[in-house]
This record gives C-alpha cells, structure tokens and sequence, in this order.
C-alpha cells in the first residue's frame, strides 16, 4: 500500500500588493509552485525530492504535513485526504523543522519535547522514557536539560529530527536535515534515518547532496520549476544518480564541468 | 477529544507559560510595581476628586478599582490569543503547532486560558490590594453572582480574542481589533466614569459593547450586593453574548486557518 500520494496536485501562490500600494514598487501575480504533480511514496520507503531551490521541494513537504493546501488535485496520506482529515493526518506525519526560533527559547531540550509530546498525544505514562530514548538517538542526551537558547545550530537541526520523532509517525519528512550537521553527526543521522523503514516508518526527504540522496533513498523524484522533471529507482550510484538528475533538469553540472577543466 | 487528554494539553501548555514566565523574572517583578503604581494612581485621583462623588451609589475609588481591574483583565486576556499567534507567527512556531495532533483551534484555546489563569492571579492581587488601600471592603458582596458574571465575562472575552485571532491570521493585523478596544471605545465602557454622564448616542453604542454589562453587573454583585435577580437583565444580556459571539468566533477562525493553508501565509507576519 501507498502511504504518500499525491495525484495531479497544483499549488499556487497569490501576490497581492499593498492596498495603497502607490509609494512601493510590489507587483502582484503568481507563483506557480507545484504544477499537476503526480507521485506515490510506498509504505516503509525512502523517497527523496532533488532540485535546484524554488523547485517545489518544502512546498512538497508542506502538503503532505497540511500546513498547505493543494488548489488542485488531492494529497492523500496513509489514505486521509488532507484537505477532508486534516486532524487524522496530522496524527501519522512528524515534519522536522529545525528553525530555531520554532522553539521556546527559555526551555530546556528535554521540556520542549514534552512540550510537543503532549500536544501530539504522547501517552503520559511512556512519555519521559520516550524523550529519554528520543534524545539519545538524536546525539542530544548531554543537553537534555540546557536552554534551548543557548543551542548551536547543529543542536537545533538535532532537535527538530527528535521533534518530529517523539510521536513515533508513519511518515517522516525531512527538509535538508543535514544542512548544519557536522560529517560525524551528519553520519550518525543518516544512519538513523536508514533504521526508519525497518520499523515500517515511511520517509520524504527533501536534500540537495547527491551522495545523501544515493546512500539512503529508494527512489528519487526530481523536481524542476514545480513540475516532475523526472522520478525513478536509485541505485545507490552517485554518479549515475547525478547524471539522471542534470538529464532531467537540463541544468549544467558546473562541477563536473570545473574537475574536467582543471584535469 | 477526550477531558483527559485536553487536561494534559492544558498542563503542558501552563507548565511552559509559567517556566517562560519565571526565567524571565525580572519581568514578573516589573508587572506587580506596575499594577502598584496603577492603583495609587487611582487611589490619589479618587482623592483628588472627593468624596461627594459616588457614581452609582458607590465609593469612587471602588468604582475605579473594579472597573480598571476587571476591563484591563478582560483586554489583556483578549490581547494573549492575539500575542500567542503572532509571536508564533514571527518566530515561525506556528507552523510547527499546525502540524501537531492538537487541532488549531483547541491549541489557541488552551494557550490563551493558559494566560487568562495567570490574568486572574493579577486581578485578585489588583483587587484585594485595592481594597486594603481603600480600608474597606463591600459589606455583603454577591460571590456567586460575580463568579457567574466573571465566567460569561471570560467566555465573551475568549470569544473576541479568537476574533482578534483570527484577524492577525487573514491580515496580520489582529492589533488593530484590540486597539479599538483598548484604546478606541473603553471611555464608553464605564471602566473610569458611569456610562450615563455620555451623550444618548454613544449611551447607545456602548450598550452594544459586551464589557460595558460586564462592569455594571461585577460592580453590582461586588459592591452593592445585588441578588440574581436585580443582576437578572445584565446576565441575560451577558449570556446572549456568549452564545453568538463564542460560536461565531470559532467559525471565523477556522475559515482564516483554511484561507491561510491555501494562500500559504501561515508564517506570514
């Protein structure tokens, strides 16, 4: 069975300019962000989103979390349409955001879990061992009990992955979660994440590293200007896993470009 | 949703409200000097003026002192559903807690009786504070009557702070609905003189503002210990309030949360 489907799906976004719009210079218009996407995540697969920046990735991902909604065609997850079970929805997807300031500052890591924990109906009585067992995965049981405030940025990435752990979800959707992470804690992530399917987890990940992409994904879906440029299996090749993500966007590989010249 | 679920949403979210509210403890120190400052202020005007002033058959500085009590109660109450969204909105958590299992509405809720609990601590401080300044307190006040009358107050005030919600999500400006309020119309509310010293027009306008029932009846219950029936047209009036402005606001907030899904200005401030 699918967890993730998104059929023929659009989103749209409106620029509507000031009302006395006279002394600035904004324009109004829109943005076609996803235009008539089509694609299936199966149950307990990695599915990774390639493009370049303004592609449609985190719009991706917002749909599938609800925090949008499609103007057109239907996102479905584990068979709940966004749009009519948003609630039930919500109830299988953890969306690790790791914004920093999405946290409340003057709480400590282990409270800012409980905190959403319990807003994501975590059972009381197995929620400390939880968040014990959340911050150990994570690489975070030595600031357990330090004020967010004064966590690095890799912290914060850390602690938007336990974030989005803490309600054990079906689906996990991750957005460049290794953008601040050091090699080491970038590697302990992905092993991590590469445990997820085993325990029936299903997960989106939107990432720009080609040699992530290829070491944890099953199939890869390549997003170009919000439309499907392409999609298929991955093999676990980067070079090959670059060549069909330039092939379907049509962009140039300026590295391979830049090591061919100076050969 | 079940009660003991709510209530373990409802504990987490006071239990971060108060730990945010005590690290910052210069803050809570700050609040009570200012809530002293205010009621000597009061206690010299009322002074000031005399005593052959008694609006309403009371003692002025009473008359102040639940006016100014419970109508900065009230607004700030209705400022704390605004504040939760839009400091969610700048520091990007807002998101975050739509995509929580807790639904929308139920969250704003929750986290705004969150501060009303902490409003009410501040209120009878204010108050019993208040009438230890004055020396006196009301001869046979009606507890139940004002218990009655602070809990339909709350509802109305819940129910415009989900309005006021509700605007800071649709256009970001929700501060525009408690300026009116806070500044804009509380001269015809009753909260520093009677209503009836106001031209008939605007007499009329402010019986179309629920606070404005709201003080005359607490004044009632509170300091002249009017029985449930002389309260009897104010709680109707209070009551009527609450059951069109509560589901009224709710529907309005939902239909703003769905518009921004869509238009994607969720985070938008």
């Amino acid at each position: 069975m699918d967890s993730i489907v998104l059929e023929s799906v659009s989103k749209i976004f409106r620029h509507r300019p000031a009302l006395f719009n006279w002394m600035g210079r904004e324009r109004g218009g829109e943005t076609r962000a996803l235009d008539n996407i089509s694609l299936t995540v199966g149950s307990g697969r990695v599915l990774v989103l390639l493009g370049p920046n303004g592609s449609g990735k985190t719009t991706t991902l917002k749909l599938v979390s609800t925090m949008l909604l499609p103007d057109a065609g239907h996102v479905l997850v584990e068979g709940a349409d966004t749009r009519t079970r948003p609630n039930q929805v919500r109830k299988q997807v953890g969306f690790a955001i790791a914004n920093e300031r999405s946290f409340f500052p003057r709480l400590s890591a282990r409270e800012n879990l409980d905190f959403f924990a319990a807003l994501d109906d975590v059972p009381r009585s197995s929620r400390a061992e939880w968040i014990q067992a959340t911050l150990e995965r994570t690489g975070l049981v030595e600031a357990t009990d330090t004020l967010v405030m004064k966590f690095s940025s890799g912290m914060y990435q850390r602690l938007g992955i336990a974030r989005a752990l803490i309600k054990q979800p079906s689906i996990l959707l991750l957005d460049e979660p290794t953008r601040s992470l050091d090699p080491a804690a970038a590697n302990h992530f992905w092993n991590l994440v590469r445990e997820l399917p085993e325990q029936g987890c299903t997960v989106m990940l939107a990432t720009h590293s080609f040699s992530e992409a290829a070491a944890v994904g099953d199939s890869v879906a390549v997003l170009h200007r919000g439309a499907l440029a392409a999609s298929g299996r991955l093999s676990g090749d980067v070079e090959e896993l670059r060549a069909f993500y330039f092939q379907a966007t049509g962009e140039m590989d300026e590295t391979m470009e830049l090591v061919t010249r100076r050969w | 949703m079940k009660l003991a679920g709510l209530l373990d949403k409802m504990l987490a979210i006071a239990r971060r409200d108060l730990l945010t509210a005590i690290r910052y403890r210069i803050g809570f120190l700050v609040g009570a000097a200012g809530a002293l400052a205010e009621l000597a202020a009061f206690y010299y005007l009322s002074r000031a003026v005399g005593p052959g002033f008694r609006p309403d058959g009371v003692e002025y500085f009473s008359f102040l002192l639940v006016g100014t009590g419970l109508y900065t109660f009230l607004v700030v109450g209705i400022n704390a559903f605004l504040h939760i969204v839009q400091e969610a909105q700048q520091t990007g958590s807002l998101e975050v807690l739509m995509t929580t299992s807790t639904p929308a509405p139920v969250l704003v809720f929750l986290s705004a009786m969150s501060a009303f609990a902490g409003n009410t601590l501040q209120l009878l401080f204010y108050l019993g504070g208040g009438l230890l300044l004055a020396g006196s307190l009301p001869a046979s006040p009606n507890i139940p009557g004002c218990i009655v009358i602070f809990g339909l107050s709350v509802v109305i005030a819940v129910a415009i702070g989900i309005l006021a919600a509700a605007l800071q999500l649709a256009i970001q400006k929700g501060s525009a609905l408690v300026w009116l309020l806070g500044s804009g119309i509380w001269f015809m509310t009753g909260t520093l003189f009677p209503v009836t010293t106001l031209p008939k027009p605007l007499r009329l306008l402010a019986d179309l503002i629920p606070i404005t029932h709201s003080l005359k009846a607490m004044r009632l219950a509170l300091l002249q210990g009017a029985g449930f029936f002389s309260l009897g047209t104010e709680l109707v009036i209070l009551a009527l309030f609450s059951c069109v402005l509560l589901p009224m606001s709710l529907w309005i907030f939902s239909c703003a949360l769905r518009r921004a899904r869509l238009e994607g200005t969720l985070s938008f401030y």
